[in-house]
């Protein structure tokens, strides 16, 4: 259905010489005839490496007592001695429990509704009310965690109509006191950021579907296929590229997940499900002064991200061609 | 195609230039500017051009640019560190991390030799103000009114139509507060159509220790020494929630919720959902501090609802305890405001902190300008009816007057301390609190046979010195078997004490064992070990 | 030919249907801050606002507005998500293109150097020192620079990238056409609906950061912003309200409360970058490809 790439591509720089060059000067020339390449990415190339890269000397914080008014050669090193002391922490294997988990739920849904509601609103014929959604349903994003913890925890309150509606259809004969009950934290903040991440997680699938080569369409609907088969053969595979990469890169994600979310809407009845490694890392480490046991969470985290990254990478690159990241 | 492009590319360069221009500074100033970093935000800072802040500048040369901390202080604080770049004035609630680096000068020498004011304003707490046994500089001022009265306490409260509606029964112990709760909950199930709270906590973040675990102290005789609780004989430090008198304490609170008195929401509410409780007027009791319910309070007055706010009663487990509200920790300087190594006008900064705690001064910033703000009528300084009335009920007052704007954090006198003119520092005196009461109010007071609510309290002359001051204002430095334990103590007290309190009765002992063990487990005895040690050292410290 | 006829009404029905429900649930949260926003602060104190102000009021609206520096701040703000986003999608896809160049030589090395950058940040501490010595605080730029290009939206813009058809570059090339010129003709406009999006990204990052504000610009009046003015407010409104814990402005009664004054200042910040949206709307236009094979 696409145009082949990639492998039955002839390789167009590569002319034939009958002096039979160096490898070395055959990298020469091909730098020459990529130079404009080079040029358009050489000044992000120095961006990258000064903003990002110099300040990874930080991590070096995680190997000393570091003070912060003592100069680099004034701090105390202590080796692995903060790693030793995160991983024999009971508490650590919690958190983390609790980030993969939530992290792997907001993963399955923050795709599949998304994609969904985006090929919804595809399927719209009439522009305006198709805008006019759109608009609406991103607009949740611009209200803050603080404000929508609130709604929550007031729409699952005893007297909350959440209950109301369950004594009413006799669901149940006593409120359900939901937010107390651990085992129903995953699902409620799976569901809070469902709500408010909906539509501004479905614009850039919305801009993957607006990308498809139209040609496409017209040709199927010659064919005689119907809407779900034109989804399914056409709109889906448009965006796999856009899905794949996005994917890749939020399971190298999996444990970055900040922890604003659970902060607000958790309580003290539920905290053995709903403490994340982001809000552990700032308790046991800068809240009480400690940078090198924070930055050691922070290596750690860095170091597992890599490792998922490349794994899903490797994966994703095993069934679909040469269509990663990397 | 081309000419959108070529306006992308103007659009560009405009921005480029527009954002290269934008590096304009104000002009120099006359007045000499001194940098100040304050730790606690203050709402009506206006950056020195009030009334008041002009005044101070015409009479010292100095003006202030204060900066406030936007989001988590001690974030901003680590940078400062970081780069070594000090403001001249640093106002600190807490100041190991910067004695640590060296930030502070000494101020020992400056006092001799130019602060006059600030030794007669301090007397002999200037001794608390040394920093440590092996470091006995004075780093900074303590920014709490000196030798303050107390005229307001928040107890545990009642609704006012609780005890009136019950002939105002005594109100002692946690059994005559129990009773009352549930006399009045069984005779109105509903208050407006809604039903009644018995007793109702808040566990919100931080507040859980305000709501729920302080007050066990409080009722089991304990002053407020954060999380600690000091015995007064041999200054052992203890984790407060290990004393065995506390968990009478829980073990009634775990009782109030097996009888259906205890909101089944309070450690799952956040502080919204509280305070509207509050303020629907149907929560019979509290074990809060006031000014953590006033908001929901006053939109209880403003609904004319006076029988629904609450009074303030010295309850207590049993009749062994007295109530400790009162008791005076005397003066504590952990907090305060310090010059900077980095400052280039130290002389200048430390004078200038001199005069401010000046008698001029002293009057200047509580009472405003003679003339306008209050008026001298023989010999005693008045606030004319027009302006009390502006400063008691108009919310721009202070914003817009700069009166009471730089009391605190700087140096002060205490309520109810007099001038060499026999006038108080303060406008703040028993009458103005008194003149606030509602008539309910006053008319449960007189049935107690009570004037104020503190003359419900054991009083503060009841109470010997306290030596170590409060102990939450110890500084705690960084030692990991002390900050790590308790930190992790505190996540823990969060965890169980509401599984425990909620509960059945039959598994209470078997849980707060376990819960006790596991305290242990995380090293507390050390931390408790360690703290006893600082509680020590400060007594040291300010006996030499 | 009847049957597909009911099947395609039903669905239409079940389309309409579901994108009210989304439509109605997702506004509520939004419509509730407005309520909140337009409703006396000691009313709603007592809870139970939910769609429509009970005791309406302009106060809290006032009270953000007796700030100063705001329209400062919304110059500000306004100044640097214009030249954050026009900077930040032409850096963004200038590197996307490169790396989405297959024979590209150094494409993997680059690719890694972005994609690291997601996971990888040496903290707070380090890039403070690194902005200092670059000259960078209170200057302007520190809105700019420090995050001028986000590896993320880098590699979702390649792989939007590679969807294009080779066809359209190759014969560019033929013609004696430079990459940066076939970027710039070709790449650029057919990318349209991913790089509005990610325009739309930018602009709301930069719209509603203050963090860098407060930690490297908040010795400059001049630099403030919207956010960062409203956080303040937010905290002043908060500690206003606690003050009394230290014997503070004690005779004070406050103005507003923090929940009030929540809501309206997410109003008054989220409104203006509402606008965005829309406009970048009509970039949404679906068969661009087929345009542009035409051209």
């Amino acid at each position: 259905m696409r145009p082949a790439k990639g492998s039955t591509q002839p390789l167009i720089y590569s002319m034939p010489d009958p002096a039979a060059p160096t490898w070395g000067r055959k990298i020469m020339r091909q730098i020459y005839q990529q130079r404009y390449l080079f040029l358009m990415v050489l000044p992000f190339v120095v961006w990258v490496i000064i903003f990002k890269y110099i300040p990874i000397w930080g991590w070096t914080m995680a190997f000393q007592d570091y003070k912060p008014h003592l100069s680099f050669a004034e701090q105390t090193w202590v080796g692995w001695k903060y790693f030793v002391e995160l991983f024999h922490d009971r508490q650590f294997y919690l958190v983390l429990r609790n980030t993969i988990a939530m992290s792997l739920l907001s993963l399955l849904c923050g795709y599949t509704f998304p994609i969904m509601f985006a090929i919804l609103l595809n399927e719209i014929g009439r522009r305006y009310f198709r805008q006019i959604i759109q608009t609406i349903s991103y607009l949740p994003h611009f209200v803050s965690w603080v404000v929508v913890a609130g709604i929550f925890t007031k729409l699952l309150a005893i007297g909350g109509p959440v209950n109301q509606l369950l004594l009413a259809l006799g669901l149940t004969d006593k409120p359900i006191l939901f937010m107390a009950k651990g085992e129903y934290f995953w699902g409620i903040v799976t569901i809070a950021d469902l709500w408010k991440e909906l539509g501004w997680n479905s614009i850039i699938f919305l801009a993957a579907i607006m990308g498809i080569d139209g040609n496409l369409y017209e040709a199927a609907q010659m064919d005689g296929a119907g809407r779900f088969r034109q989804i399914w053969h056409i709109t889906l595979p448009g965006i796999r590229p856009v899905v794949f990469i996005m994917l890749i890169m939020s399971i190298g994600n999996l444990i970055n997940i900040g922890f604003e979310k659970q902060f607000l809407l958790q309580n003290n009845m539920v905290k053995d499900y709903s403490e994340v490694l982001d809000l552990y890392a700032l308790t046991y480490g800068i809240r009480v002064a400690r940078y090198a046991y924070g930055t050691a969470v922070g290596i750690f985290k860095s170091a597992v991200s890599i490792v998922l990254l490349f794994l899903a990478n490797f994966i994703i690159r095993r069934f679909n061609d040469d269509r990663a990241v990397l | 195609m081309q000419r959108r492009r070529a306006f992308l590319f103007h659009l560009v360069c405009v921005v480029l230039l527009v954002g290269l221009g934008v590096g304009s500074v104000l002009g120099a100033q006359k007045p000499l500017v001194l940098k100040m970093f304050s730790y606690d935000i203050n709402p009506n800072y206006t950056g020195f051009e009030d009334p008041i802040g002009r005044e101070i500048t015409k009479r010292t040369g100095i003006k202030l640019d204060i900066e406030y901390p936007v989001g988590d202080p001690e974030e901003r604080i680590t940078l400062m560190i970081a780069s070594g770049e000090y403001p001249d004035l640093i106002f600190h609630k807490g100041a190991g991390k910067f004695v640590d680096a060296g930030a502070f000068i000494d101020l020992t020498p400056y006092i001799e030799k130019y602060g006059d004011n600030i030794k007669k304003l301090y007397g002999p707490y200037l001794k608390r103000m040394r920093y440590s046994l092996e470091d006995p500089s004075i780093y900074y001022l303590g920014c709490f009114g000196v030798d303050s009265e107390i005229w307001d306490v928040s107890g545990f409260q009642l609704q006012h139509a609780v005890v009136k509606e019950l002939g105002y029964p005594p109100m002692r112990t946690l059994k005559d507060f129990e009773n009352a709760i549930k006399a009045y909950m069984e005779k109105y199930p509903t208050i407006d159509g809604r039903p009644t709270i018995g007793l109702s906590l808040l566990a919100d973040d931080w507040r859980f220790l305000i709501t729920v675990t302080n007050p066990a102290v409080a009722a089991t005789g304990g002053p407020d020494d954060g999380q600690w609780y000091i015995d007064p004989e041999t200054y052992e430090a203890i984790y407060h929630i290990r004393r065995p008198e506390e968990k009478e304490y829980f073990r009634w609170l775990n009782h109030m919720n097996d009888i259906g008195l205890l909101d089944p929401e309070s450690f799952v509410q956040k502080y919204d959902q509280y305070k509207a409780k509050i303020a629907q007027g149907r929560v019979l009791a509290l074990t809060d501090q006031r000014w953590q319910f006033e908001e929901a309070e006053r939109a209880l007055r403003q609904a004319g609802k006076f029988e629904r706010t609450y009074g303030s009663y010295p309850i207590v487990l049993d009749e062994r305890f007295k109530r400790a509200d009162l008791w005076d920790p005397g003066y504590s300087a952990s907090w305060g405001i310090g010059i900077s190594v980095t400052s280039k006008h130290k002389e200048a900064a430390f004078k200038f902190l001199d005069w401010m705690a000046s008698d001029e001064a002293q009057v200047l910033v509580n009472w405003g300008i003679e003339g306008v703000n209050y008026q001298v009528v023989n010999g005693k300084r008045v606030i004319p009816p027009e302006e009390f009335a502006r400063r008691t009920n108009d919310p721009n007052y202070i914003r817009e007057t700069g009166v009471g704007l730089y009391v605190y954090p700087f140096p002060q006198r205490g309520d109810g301390q007099l001038d060499p003119t026999g006038n108080p520092y303060t406008p703040t005196t028993k009458d103005y609190i008194k003149q606030r009461y509602s008539a309910i109010e006053k008319e449960v007071l007189a049935a107690y046979g009570a004037e104020m609510w503190i003359d419900l309290f054991p009083q503060k002359s009841e109470f010997p010195l306290k030596p170590w001051g409060a102990a939450w204002q110890i500084p705690t430095p960084m030692i990991e078997d002390l900050t790590i334990p308790l930190q992790r103590c505190d996540d823990l007290c969060k965890k169980r004490i509401p599984e425990i309190v909620l509960a059945k009765p039959a598994d209470f002992d078997r849980l707060w064992d376990s819960f006790q063990q596991e305290l242990i487990d995380l090293g507390i005895r050390k931390a408790e070990a360690i703290f006893t040690q600082l509680v020590k050292d400060r007594i040291k410290l300010w006996n030499d | 030919m009847r049957r597909g006829k009911t099947k395609e009404r039903l669905f239409q029905v079940f389309l309409y249907g579901v994108m009210v429900l989304i439509g109605v649930i997702t506004l509520y949260p939004f419509l509730n801050v407005l309520a909140i926003s337009f409703n006396d602060a000691l009313d709603t104190v007592k809870g139970g606002i939910y769609l429509w102000p009970r005791v309406f009021t302009w106060n809290n609206y006032r009270e953000v507005f007796t700030y100063p520096n705001l329209v400062i701040g919304f110059n500000m703000s306004l100044l640097r998500t214009i030249t954050g986003t026009v900077l930040g999608l032409i850096s963004t896809a200038m590197v996307a293109y490169v790396i989405s160049c297959r024979e590209f030589i150094a494409r993997r090395l680059v690719s890694a150097l972005f994609i690291l950058t997601m996971y990888v940040s040496g903290g707070l501490i380090p890039e403070f020192m690194l902005v200092r010595k670059l000259g960078l605080m209170n200057n302007f730029w520190v809105y700019i620079l420090p995050g001028l290009i986000s590896g993320w939206n880098v590699f979702v813009i390649r792989a939007y990238m590679d969807t294009l058809p080779e066809s359209l570059t190759e014969s560019a090339k033929l013609d004696g056409a430079n990459e940066l010129t076939i970027f710039f003709r070709i790449i650029f406009p057919l990318c349209k609906p991913i790089l509005a999006t990610i325009a739309l990204f930018i602009a709301v990052g930069q719209w509603n950061s203050w963090f860098d504000t407060y930690i490297y610009c908040s010795g400059n009046r001049a630099l403030t912003t919207l956010q960062y003015e409203m956080m303040r407010i937010l905290q002043d409104v908060t500690s206003a309200t606690t003050s009394s814990i230290y014997g503070m402005n004690e005779y004070n009664a406050p103005r507003t409360s923090p929940e009030s004054i929540q809501a309206a200042i997410t109003i008054v910040v989220t409104l203006p970058i509402l606008f965005v949206y829309p406009f970048l709307q009509k970039y949404f236009v679906k068969g661009l490809t087929l345009g542009a094979l035409k051209s």
